[in-house]
């Protein structure tokens, strides 16, 4: 059918501009991060692992990244929890002051990175926990609480109130409900919350400039103050490790719940 | 059983007498996270209060609306403003535009292999950071970079492709779009695609079809999707910085010269408290004109 | 070792160990408090992390065994860190700043630094070292650098361009490049638009005249790796920028090189500082390694890797920067040297920086 043809065509055309949008840069990250030379550059000068070399001898980067990975757990521990319950109070029930509660959760996007990090750099001091690494943990939590919640939110929308209430009805005690009916309708936005805000922890950059020292300096506060004098092409090899981590635990994922989970629909 | 102990314990501290103060202390964990930047805003209006002696680079005991009157007075900040404001929304329809038919293939299709596909392919820009990411699209769109030699190649160009506003919209459409995916993509999720069908089978266009049953039912996660881009956009710093050339300033980066580059918090925290006034008004216009999306659908609920 | 046994014979050492220390407090000249494992030092990246620590730091820690640590972070940026440290009585996060001496200034006027005064390493430096305004020293000034006009060599195959205002010529439209502060142009833009530095800041009308014709010749604004980003990337012709940052583009393959202009060129000064709120003997030993930079081998090795001209006179220029005049040397190189006291600067930061902003942001 011609309908058909060009539904195809034209979702395909808008698909495949996604996916370049998406990826080039990434395949340039990755040649360049090859290259013999001391700029990054692309095509790369030659071919060289020397700069994967750099990254993985330097005990600088290994310790940051260590840190980075503290962070981001303790980020997506303190999120899970919190944007779970509140996307499912938001969710359930008509709540007073509905919008004003929106716009109080939504903060985190409307106030600027430098004003949440010098508002926490001011909190944190007075509080005596600056130079905490969980206390970065915590601020990366707080910046991006919204996608927690909202990732929760959009899948329990597909949460029918009726079902929940049927199961109270047949006298499953609320948190017999809670753990079998509500949770797993909800899962799949509580994993896609999850990976988001370990991986945006992971990446923060602009709040934990200000809320880390030498002692405690994350990966992508190491990368971002190193960018100085020249962009040395092992900012592109820390970028391709990070890729193949990455794509190393999405397939575990993929292998152990399925990716599906993500848009499984109801 | 473990569950039953815990439904006890529950019993015990949360009586059902209580539960219509339920949805109160779900929202009590993430109304405390917040509380975090509620405390930095306070500091922040305090500080924005008291003016800089550029003398001692002491702010005076005196409280005074002097930052805010600058902040008035200077043009420079209404048209940075009206930068940021307008590239927001620009922003926003782009990404939208481009999102949703991405979404929609991502879950219509009836390949797994493509699906999975189009969902690694969203995280994975994730990985590598806005920075870093950004400077790839630098060795792609410069005045010497790929596109320019596959134009010279033909006989055309160089053009200028970087270091202006575009490049910056560009830059923001680029990193926003895998955000805006997420967020669309469990709306269509819960799409019966019957729905769609049947509206094709009565002989409707696919576009009608789109326009009238599938953007309508999505809408929850277009809202969604458009809060969270147009607030992100409008309070970004790092693309005007890293594409926009130094002369595409957004409303962040005066926030940051202040606070950094004239060691002014004073005139620094006003100027993110103007902008945190500014995005949130804007949100909720957002919220009254296309409704709640997926952040609280109550009004549709018991 | 285990703590819980405690013999006889480690008793004697502690107490001997404790009863040691005891008068050093008063006589601190005779003896050393005890040494702290690492001092950290804030630096800024790349080139001059590694002349730093070339230069200065890896001696320091040879006579010593203490280690040292860099912190990264952006000047600019640190500085409110170490504010909100001193001023919540916190340790700062830096025991030593390497900071530049506008911003080193305003630390000072907020009383924010350890007096330097009684470095020994201070007698014999040129005055340049001392910062004026203040009584002792807050901060000691480490060496000079010039804003040099750098341009792409390919660009000017004639040689160097003779005055600032190459800059306004239609050809370069879209290739020139400037600091996002508009720092270190504003002596160069006020001579070159026909005024006098002496006029700076009372009448500084020649200078925004020429940043405002410069506007049209639609510049970009950058830091330091955008300008060799830049040059590398063929984006740009044309710079004003720090000399150690164009020699750093050169040495990595960039076809770039450098000239004082007719009309002169700002010279400024980096410079050390110590944060109050150090503990005692981090404090001294922080002071110790301020007092080693100033060392005529510490500035050799340090000043060589930054192509600068260093605040002890019995430094030599290296071989790359011999008889150029952005390592002045000659009275006619000196003369071409603008200079705007530090004070000035920061006491009108705040207005050159919104006036800039209002002309390149418009």
């Amino acid at each position: 059918m011609n309908g058909a043809r060009s539904k195809a065509v034209v979702l395909w055309t808008v698909v495949a501009v996604n996916l370049i949008l998406l990826a080039a840069p990434t395949l340039i990250i990755l040649g360049a991060s090859v290259t013999t030379g001391n700029i990054i550059t692309f095509p790369p000068d030659g071919f060289s692992l020397k700069w994967y070399g750099k990254v993985f001898g330097s005990a600088v980067l290994r310790d940051a990244f260590v840190r980075s990975l503290w962070v981001s757990l303790v980020c997506t521990v303190i999120a899970v929890p919190a944007g779970t319950l509140a996307a499912l109070a938001l969710a359930r029930s008509r709540i007073r002051f509905a919008k004003l509660l929106q716009l109080y959760l939504l903060l985190p996007f409307t106030v600027p990175l430098i004003g949440a990090g010098m508002g926490m750099l001011m909190l944190f001091g007075e509080l005596g926990i600056l130079g905490e690494l969980w206390a970065v943990g915590l601020a990366c939590c707080v910046i991006n609480l919204p996608f927690m919640i909202w990732a929760v939110l959009a899948s329990a929308n597909a949460l029918d109130a009726d079902l929940e209430n049927a199961a109270a009805n047949c006298g499953a005690a609320p948190l017999h409900a809670f753990c079998t009916v509500t949770l797993p309708a909800v899962a799949p936005g509580i994993i896609t919350g999850a990976l988001l805000m370990f991986v945006l922890a992971f990446n923060e950059f602009l709040v934990s400039l200000l809320l880390t020292d030498a002692n405690t300096v994350t990966l992508p506060v190491s990368i971002y103050n190193s960018i100085r004098n020249v962009i040395t092409p092992d900012l592109a090899a820390v970028s391709v490790v990070y890729i193949l981590v990455a794509t190393a635990a999405i397939a575990l994922l993929d292998r152990w719940v399925g990716l599906e989970i993500f848009l499984k629909s109801k | 059983m473990l569950l039953d102990t815990l439904e006890a314990v529950r019993a015990l501290l949360w009586p059902r007498t209580m539960r219509r103060y339920s949805s109160a202390v779900l929202l009590l964990p993430a109304i405390a996270l917040v509380l975090v930047l509620v405390a930095g805003l306070a500091w922040m209006g305090e500080a924005s209060l008291h003016l800089l002696d550029t003398e001692t680079f002491d702010t005076g005991e005196d409280y005074t609306a002097a930052n805010y009157r600058e902040i008035g007075a200077q043009s420079t900040y209404w048209i940075v403003l009206g930068r940021s404001v307008l590239g927001a929304a620009i922003v926003t329809l782009v990404t939208l535009i481009l999102a949703f038919p991405y979404a929609y293939v991502m879950v219509r299709t009836a390949s797994a292999w493509t699906r999975k596909v189009l969902l690694v392919s969203l995280f994975l820009p994730f990985f590598i950071g806005q920075v870093v990411r950004a400077y790839g699209w630098l060795i792609i769109l410069g005045r010497e970079g790929l596109l320019n030699t596959v134009f010279g190649a033909v006989g055309l160009g160089p053009y200028k492709m970087i270091y202006n506003y575009p490049s910056v919209l560009f830059g923001l459409v680029q990193y926003l779009l895998p955000f805006a995916v997420l967020l669309i993509a469990p709306a269509v999720t819960a799409i019966d695609e019957e729905i769609e069908l049947a509206s094709e089978s009565l002989g409707a266009h696919w576009l009608r079809t789109f326009r009238h049953v599938t953007l309508p039912m999505a809408r929850p996660g277009l809202v969604a999707a458009a809060l969270v881009v147009f607030t992100l956009a409008l309070t970004d710093y790092a693309m005007p910085v890293i594409l926009g050339g130094g002369t595409n300033d957004f409303i962040a980066n005066a926030v940051y010269d202040a606070f950094f580059r004239i060691s002014d918090s004073g005139l620094g925290s006003a100027v993110a408290i103007v902008l945190v006034l500014i995005a949130t008004a804007l949100a909720a216009v957002i919220l009254t004109v296309l409704g709640a999306g997926t952040l609280g659908f109550s009004d549709e609920r018991r | 070792m285990k703590r819980n046994t405690i013999d006889r014979r480690t008793f004697l050492q502690g107490a001997g160990a404790f009863a040691a220390t005891l008068p050093f407090g008063r006589f601190a000249l005779a003896a050393e408090p005890a040494k702290p494992k690492e001092l950290i030092v804030r630096v800024w990246g790349g080139e001059w992390k590694d002349a730093i620590d070339a230069g200065v730091s890896q001696s320091f820690a040879k006579a010593t065994g203490i280690a040292i640590k860099y912190d990264e972070t952006e000047d600019n940026e640190l500085q409110p860190k170490l504010w909100a440290a001193v001023k919540q009585k916190r340790r700062p996060p830096v025991a030593v700043n390497w900071d530049t001496t506008t911003n080193a200034t305003k630390s000072a006027l907020k009383k924010m630094g350890e007096d330097l005064s009684d470095l020994p390493n201070l007698k014999g430096l040129l005055s340049v070292a001392q910062p004026l305004g203040f009584e002792g020293y807050p901060l000691v000034n480490v060496y000079s650098y010039v804003y040099v006009l750098a341009y792409r060599t390919d660009a000017f195959p004639q040689g160097a361009p003779k005055s600032w205002k190459v800059m306004l010529d239609p050809k370069f439209k879209g290739r020139i490049a400037l600091y996002n502060d508009g720092i270190g142009f504003h002596p160069a833009a006020q001579v070159a638009g026909g005024g006098k530095v002496e006029d700076i800041p009372k009448n500084m009308k020649a200078a925004w005249d020429f940043i405002g014709k410069l506007k049209a010749q639609k510049p970009l604004l950058g830091e330091d790796p955008d300008f060799t980003n830049w040059f590398q990337k063929g984006e740009i012709d044309l710079a004003c920028t720090i000399v150690t940052n164009a020699r750093g583009a050169k040495k990595n393959g960039v076809k770039v090189a450098w000239t004082i202009p007719e009309e002169g060129a700002k010279v400024d000064t980096d410079a050390l500082w110590i944060p109050k709120g150090l503990p005692a003997n981090e404090l001294y030993w922080a002071k110790q390694y301020v007092n080693h930079a100033l060392s005529t081998e510490a500035q050799q090795g340090w000043c060589d890797g930054l192509g600068l001209p260093g605040v002890n006179p019995n430094i030599k220029p290296p071989a790359d920067m011999v008889g150029d005049p952005a390592y002045p040397t000659k009275p006619e190189d000196f003369k071409k040297l603008l200079r705007v006291p530090n004070k000035i600067q920061v006491e009108n930061e705040k207005e050159w920086f919104g006036k800039f902003k209002a002309i390149m942001q418009g």
